[in-house]
């Protein structure tokens, strides 16, 4: 029974890669060595162990933010628990490629941004430059000094081909995505499959983040002790990778609008004031990084940055007119570019491409066009990718057509057969195509520093394209090493470096926490307002009492006051139209819906200060109600949907209780929680008092307001007797033990904002809390129920000018 | 041959209807010395004074200062003033002595200043290559015929065929409205003329400057009556850059004053900045060119 070790059947019976293709971990029927520790692994384990593992992976990459979109079936982002493992010299050879690579590249940026000697010599055609919109020419003379941050963190997808060796098919370095999901995937990977990690002895990318960071630390000007690092990613909605590194690092993540330049330096605007920076990880995409220095390009950093990287106030890697090195018309000129820049030949090949500028290339182009890969040489969000051998006839004429239009804008690309790697699958290992991300960047010594791992992303079963845009699976790197290497925690590595670690809440997020807080309150007081009525319409009907009816009439009046809705509405519809404007109509500026969209949007504009577990719940109350209540049609349907929706919000506020740190921007959020509550108690119990109304409607109406502030039983068992509106009032202005009264609301306000930084504001609004806490205390002391009308309004007043205060003081930098 | 001497100012004045905490400019006012130029004086007095204020070289080799406001403030006012000597322009040639479409490859040159020609050889956002401007051109493209005679055509078609109008086009309106409308101001004509010859893949560049004018016989000049000015460079080989003015239909000469150069509009904007604050603002421009 014995057969050569190595032969396909022994090693796992389950795995047979298209013999047509190159696998990476099979050939020829034998296995490379380096699979060896993997194909055991599932061997002891039995079959079921890969659905087990991509179970886990799942789980845990769900957990951690990584994959809330997706599902274990592989839509959205789905990472594989099988690692691509790659052995010492297949490494050292790659390795080898992307270091020079960098270095190539990161050479061709200071000649594009100083003396143009590339272009001048013919190495490279000018159009090419001249016409990518990457090319920032306010930076002339930005690169002069060797140590201004050039290419800064790059990435290289790279794909195995035939023979075994290495081919790059993109190079990127503008916002360079796929470093956090590299690091989130071999978290994951690394908690699924210990034991196999240790045995492979994987290399640890820890020391790649920490010799980054260092980096980042020294760029900036020498006369800083502790520079401050912030990690720039403007767009809060999209990917979640900043955060990821941001935590992992302990380095502050911040967008575009939270910075400013003043006297020819780059500030911070945080809620403890003007915070200077000095090294920007610049993970934003595209030029805008200044719009003065770029007339008419996307308006995204602070005016001024570009004077301040000139001044040597600030380092930015990388620099933001790396785009221009994107461009895949550069190919073409590799080969020369590296002997002449770098005096050697070039290691690792590109794809072979073709410019449409030259017109030798051009004439190729169009003959070969159902053989190749047609690609617009700049990012174009109109121009997809042609793959010439899937084009119809018509389509490769007005393929043909568009390039002859303007030839300069596009490449012609070889289709390369890319080697396969073993993948999970419904039912044990499936070849997959797959490319491999490597990242890289440049140190002051001028030497490459490679990341000994990577991202890689699978295509699908099919064996189609590999593409992050259409789906498909990513996957952890394990690249071999000789010997194990030492556990790294890089937070502790970032706080022992010269970089400042001490977080700061910016005001973008303390301004969205604050009215994160508010809009959930408020949309908590509109469902359960709205619940409310929805009972006591369903009591007056099984009653058909006119005591019922009229409670219920000064109810919903009492909410269309409450709301302000006058402006937006002239008449009340009727009872179900009302009910359905007042919960789901997005247009409705009261409506649950409206608020809700509200809160979300407020959630993630501070995103970085949610756990996974947060976004995950903020999600989830944003979609469970608007999923459930898609279909409703009428009021009582909404029933189960404002449960789930008062149980998600309480989950979401204990989540915090439980998991945020007490810092000033938990403060915040708290505080517009308790402003608005006090606020909604305030004008409810103002509602209470300024109608007019018989005694027995007062019990119900008192009855309707208690319920609706949760705060029925606790009535019940302090006062043992119906319900009052002076009982009422005691009760939710006045008892300083009782959570949901005013007055503990306003004492809970002046326990957390005591954390806020600025002597000043805050001493000033301690004061005002303090002697809004009197205020109440006196009033409540007295008993004096006929000025309760004016009291509450006065109270109201005084928390919207809090309010007011506060982002005046805290979340507006302007006049400074 | 006597020189000529200009003093010039230029004044630039915002009234923002609220208030402004925060703005930062980009200015472009400043001439550059090209040959047969000197500058004999340079102010540049920012009203408030601004708390940062830097200049360098831009890419193009002309003269950019920054400046920063950091405190509340209801207006801006930019003046720069500036005297100048000139030589009197030698006399611009009739032929060029090259055909246009004989025109040699310059890609991989460099200009005077070190700018490579190729990025005046192609298209831009105000520049662009559209069949528009190859119609336009068309009737004057006679094969062989001399490139400043061509050059001289397409002015005089532009002065002639486009009206001169000010208010109907803003500083982006595109080129294919202004090809369309035939109307527009000297920054438009220049565009025109621009686009016409980066089609043929003849080097163009637009030229920010101040034209001096004359009152009419007998009457007084007035004061800020003058305003900025726009004209084209085309490179001939063997002689340099020729300026040509389509508005006046004219080769500039002594009455000409150079601010600089670059692809288009947008590369020497005369002022250009972004505030911080609420409300509209309003803009008033004037310009005084006195020969001394």
């Amino acid at each position: 029974m014995s057969s050569p070790s190595g032969s396909t059947f022994q090693t796992f019976p389950e795995y047979q890669p298209d013999p047509s293709i190159r696998d990476d971990a099979i050939r020829d029927g034998h296995l490379n060595d380096c699979w060896q520790e993997f194909f055991d692994s599932c061997r002891e384990h039995g079959k079921g162990i890969l659905e087990e593992w991509r179970r886990e992976t799942f789980r845990l990459s769900r957990e951690r933010g990584l994959a809330y979109h997706a599902d274990v079936s592989g839509s959205g982002w789905f990472l594989d628990p099988v690692p691509w493992i790659i052995s010492i010299d297949a490494w050292s050879e790659l390795e080898k490629g992307i270091s020079q690579r960098s270095l190539l590249y990161d050479a061709i940026l200071r000649d594009l941004y100083g003396e143009q000697k590339i272009l001048r010599t013919g190495l490279l055609p000018p159009a090419l430059v001249f016409s990518s919109p990457g090319f920032v020419r306010s930076l002339k003379g930005s690169l002069l000094q060797a140590s201004t941050p050039g290419i800064g963190m790059a990435g290289f997808d790279l794909a195995r081909i035939r023979d075994g060796s290495w081919t790059v098919l993109n190079d990127r370095f503008d916002g360079t995505f796929g470093l956090g999901l590299a690091l989130e995937n071999r978290t994951v990977v690394n908690q699924v499959l210990p034991d196999l990690f240790r045995r492979c002895q994987v290399r640890r990318i820890g020391h790649f983040f920490k010799d980054w960071f260092n980096y980042l630390a020294d760029t900036t000007d020498a006369r800083a002790t502790h520079p401050r690092v912030v990690i720039l990613d403007s767009n809060l909605e999209g990917s979640p990778e900043s955060n990821f590194l941001s935590n992992y690092c302990g380095i502050p993540r911040a967008a575009a609008q939270d910075l400013t330049v003043r006297s020819g330096s780059l500030w911070l605007k945080a809620l403890s004031g003007l915070e200077p920076v000095h090294s920007i990880w610049n993970r934003d995409i595209g030029v805008g990084f200044d719009p003065l220095g770029v007339p008419r390009g996307t308006p995204g950093g602070p005016p001024g940055a570009f004077e301040a990287m000139r001044l040597g106030s600030v380092a930015v890697a990388s620099h933001p007119g790396v785009a221009v090195l994107e461009s895949p018309g550069i190919y073409p000129f590799t080969d020369r570019l590296c002997r002449e820049l770098l005096g050697e030949d070039l290691l690792v090949k590109n794809v072979k491409t073709w410019w449409g500028g030259e017109p030798g290339s051009l004439l190729y182009i169009l003959e070969n066009l159902h053989q190749l890969v047609i690609k617009s040489v700049t990012h174009s969000p109109i121009f997809k990718t042609y793959y010439g051998r899937l084009c119809s006839t018509d389509e490769l004429a007005g393929l043909r057509d568009l390039i002859r239009s303007c030839p300069g804008k596009y490449v012609g690309q070889e289709e390369l057969e890319i080697s396969t790697v073993p993948t999970t699958g419904s039912d044990g290992l499936i070849p997959h195509r797959a490319v491999l991300r490597g990242f890289a960047f440049i140190d002051h010594h001028k030497n490459a520093r490679v990341m000994p791992g990577g991202l890689a992303r699978v295509g699908r079963a099919d064996g189609s394209i590999v593409s992050t845009r259409s789906g498909g699976a990513s996957k952890d790197i394990w690249v071999r090493g000789e010997i194990p290497d030492a556990p790294i925690r890089i937070a502790e590595e970032v706080e022992q470096s010269r970089i400042h670690v001490k977080d700061v809440v910016t005001s973008r997020s303390a301004e969205n926490l604050f009215w994160a807080g508010r809009y959930a309150e408020r949309t908590d007081f509109v469902a359960r307002f709205a619940f409310r009525l929805i009972i006591s319409s369903v009591l007056g009907f099984s009653f058909g009492r006119k005591l019922e009816k009229d409670h219920e009439t000064l109810l919903f009046n009492g909410l269309f006051e409450f709301l302000d809705l006058k402006a937006w509405l002239k008449a009340r519809p009727p009872f179900d139209q009302s009910i359905g404007l007042l919960l789901n109509d997005r247009s409705c500026p009261a409506s649950v819906s409206f608020n809700l969209s509200n809160f979300n949007q407020a959630c993630l504009g501070a995103r970085e200060k949610w756990s996974p577990l947060s976004l995950h719940a903020i999600q989830k109350i944003v979609d469970d109600w608007n999923e459930g209540t898609n279909l409703v049609t009428s009021p009582y349907q909404f029933r189960p949907h404002l449960e789930r929706l008062e149980l998600n919000l309480a989950a979401f506020v204990g989540l915090n209780l439980d998991s945020m740190t007490r810092d000033a921007g938990w403060a915040l959020l708290d505080a517009g929680r308790a402003i608005e509550r006090s606020l909604t108690l305030a004008g409810l119990l103002d509602f209470l008092f300024s109608s007019a109304m018989t005694l027995p409607t007062e019990t119900l109406l008192c009855e309707s307001v208690l319920v609706i502030t949760d705060s029925l039983r606790t009535y019940q068992s302090r006062f043992y007797s119906a319900p009052s509106r002076n009982l009422s009032l005691q009760l939710l202005l006045g008892v300083g033990d009782y959570p949901r009264s005013i007055s503990f609301l306003v004492k809970r306000m002046s326990q957390n904002l005591a954390k806020l930084p600025g002597e000043d504001s805050r001493v000033r609004i301690l004061e005002k809390l303090a002697s809004l806490d009197k205020f109440i205390g006196e009033f409540v002391s007295k008993n004096q129920f006929s000025s309760a009308p004016a009291v509450l309004s006065e109270i109201s007043e005084e928390l919207q000018n809090l309010s007011d205060d506060l982002t005046k003081s805290y979340f507006s930098h302007a006049s400074e | 041959m006597e020189v000529l001497r200009y003093r010039v100012r230029h004044q630039t004045s915002y009234k923002y209807s609220g208030r402004v905490d925060l703005c930062h400019s980009l200015v472009h006012l400043t001439p550059r010395e090209d040959r047969g130029t000197r500058i004999l004086s340079h102010r540049l007095d920012i009203d408030p004074i601004p708390d940062f204020l830097a200049e360098h070289p831009d890419y193009f080799g002309n003269h950019v200062h920054y400046f920063s406001i950091q405190s509340s403030h209801k207006a801006l006012r930019v003046i720069s003033l500036f005297i100048i000597e000139k030589d009197p322009a030698p006399s611009s040639p009739q032929l060029a002595g090259l055909a246009w479409d004989q025109y040699p490859s310059l890609s991989t040159t460099a200009d005077e200043s070190g700018v490579l020609f190729e990025e005046f050889m192609l298209p831009t956002g105000s520049c662009p290559l559209i069949d528009e401007t190859l119609a336009f051109l068309r009737p004057s493209l006679e094969p062989g015929k001399d490139l400043l005679t061509l050059a001289d055509e397409v002015m005089s078609r532009i002065h002639r065929e486009f009206v001169y109008s000010p208010g109907t086009t803003e500083t982006d309106t595109p080129l294919p409205a202004v090809l369309k409308n035939k109307k527009g101001v000297c920054q438009d004509f220049a565009h025109v003329m621009i686009a016409c010859f980066r089609a043929l893949r003849i080097p163009a560049r637009y030229v920010s400057g101040y034209l001096e004018t004359l009152p009419p016989p007998g009457k007084p000049k007035l004061q800020g009556a003058d305003a900025s000015h726009a004209w084209v460079e085309i490179h001939i080989p063997g002689t340099g850059w020729v300026p040509f003015d389509p508005t006046n239909n004219l080769r500039p000469g002594d009455r000409h004053i150079k601010l600089g150069h670059g692809r288009d509009y947008f590369d020497v904007q005369p002022l250009r900045g972004t505030f911080l604050g609420s409300g509209k603002q309003q803009l008033r421009v004037e310009v005084d060119v006195e020969r001394l």
